[in-house]
């Protein structure tokens, strides 16, 4: 340019220019540097992360492959093979066994079903019989006076007697019911029944067939006409519908205990 | 180097707690594909050592070497030739020793213990 001492101002905004070009690339290297660098990190850190997830992949599927059956040698697999067999075989007994037992228990629980209503109805009848249970029913009144007191326990005990022969599933005299168990007694004109002096004009209360019961009492030469032969007594049947009798108590065994008969 | 350490280490964390597991089938393919992947992975490292990585290379290697791999096993399987699997292992165990070698070396000289 000349010999100038000075640089123009031309000059300086040429080495400036240079000098910010300089820079520029040198930046723009350092910026593709860094970039490069962490495309490097990155796609390695992608591949490691890659290796390490699939080496524990293989690793825990090699351990369970180890204690696979396909590790086995052939003459472990004869042996294993055998005890299987054996054992599916003890396994099949088994289970036909328990296939028999099932079926001997359905069996079983079909016959203790039809066993336990048997016994249902049977407790039922039975406890019936022994007067457990209220009762009512059509039936007959029998009211017996007796002003002179002359009648006595085996009187009333004739009257049950022939109450039960006429066919009578329940009595009761004066409100107390007549069971399997009942006993007359007394003497001197009092009459009592388990206990319980009865109350003059007895009232006793049968159910079952009216007119087999009412025949029973007055029959020609029944209890009827023996008992209005003593004196003051009468004795009155009275066929009615709606009667009821209460429940007598039960006696639990104290002394004897039931035998069981195979 | 310590993010590529991490990354190896959060790989293996990661495979344990997704709990994966192999099928028994597949297991003889993942093993020489782990192979090659580290063969990949070192090879990888060598590069950036030397500065000459470059991404697509190694992308590319490391796919290309694993599915491979996995698929030589494939065919000795299928041709009867089982062994087969055997040359992936020996091909790819050598390069792994090979590449630790030289990145061994290269780590050396830059450290300037040589």
């Amino acid at each position: 340019m000349g010999p100038h001492p000075r640089p123009t101002p031309k000059d300086a905004l040429i080495h400036l220019r240079e000098e910010s070009a300089k820079r520029l690339s040198a930046s723009e290297r350092l910026v593709e540097q860094s970039f490069n660098q962490a495309r490097l990190v990155t796609s390695l850190a992608v591949g490691l992360l890659l290796v390490g997830f699939l080496l524990v992949a293989q690793m825990r599927g090699q351990a369970t492959f180890s204690g696979s059956l396909e590790r086995q040698s052939d003459q472990n697999l004869a042996i294993i093979i055998q005890q299987l067999t054996a054992e599916n075989n003890v396994l099949r007994t088994e289970v036909a066994r328990l296939q028999m037992r099932l079926l001997e228990a359905g069996q079983a629980t079909e016959d203790r079903t039809q066993l336990l209503s048997e016994a249902a109805r049977e407790l039922n009848s039975v406890s019936m019989m022994a007067g457990l249970e209220a009762a009512a029913g059509p039936g007959i009144v029998v009211t017996i006076t007796d002003p002179e007191r002359v009648l006595l326990p085996q009187d009333f005990v004739r009257v049950v007697h022939e109450l039960r022969g006429g066919g009578a599933e329940a009595i009761a005299i004066n409100a107390i019911r007549v069971t399997a168990t009942s006993g007359f007694s007394g003497g001197g004109g009092r009459i009592e029944l388990d206990g319980t002096t009865l109350a003059r004009d007895y009232e006793v209360i049968a159910l079952g067939n009216q007119n087999n019961l009412a025949q029973a009492l007055e029959l020609p030469g029944g209890l009827k006409t023996t008992l209005v032969t003593f004196p003051g007594v009468t004795v009155q049947v009275a066929a009615a519908d709606e009667l009821s009798v209460p429940a007598g108590s039960a006696v639990g065994y104290s002394f004897g205990s039931p035998v069981e008969d195979e | 180097m310590l993010a590529l350490a991490l990354a190896l280490a959060l790989g293996v964390t990661l495979g344990l707690l997704t709990n994966v597991t192999v099928p028994v089938a597949a297991l003889t393919y993942l093993g020489v594909a782990v192979l090659a992947a580290i063969d990949a992975c070192l090879g990888g490292v060598k590069a950036s050592l030397e500065e000459t990585f470059d991404d697509k290379i190694f992308i590319s290697g490391f796919l290309t070497n694993t599915l491979m791999a996995a698929f030589i096993v494939f065919v000795g399987d299928r041709i009867g030739v089982r062994e087969l699997y055997l040359a992936a292992v020996v091909a790819f165990g050598l390069r792994v020793f090979e590449n630790l070698g030289t990145v061994r070396r290269l780590l050396f000289s830059r450290w300037g213990w040589e």
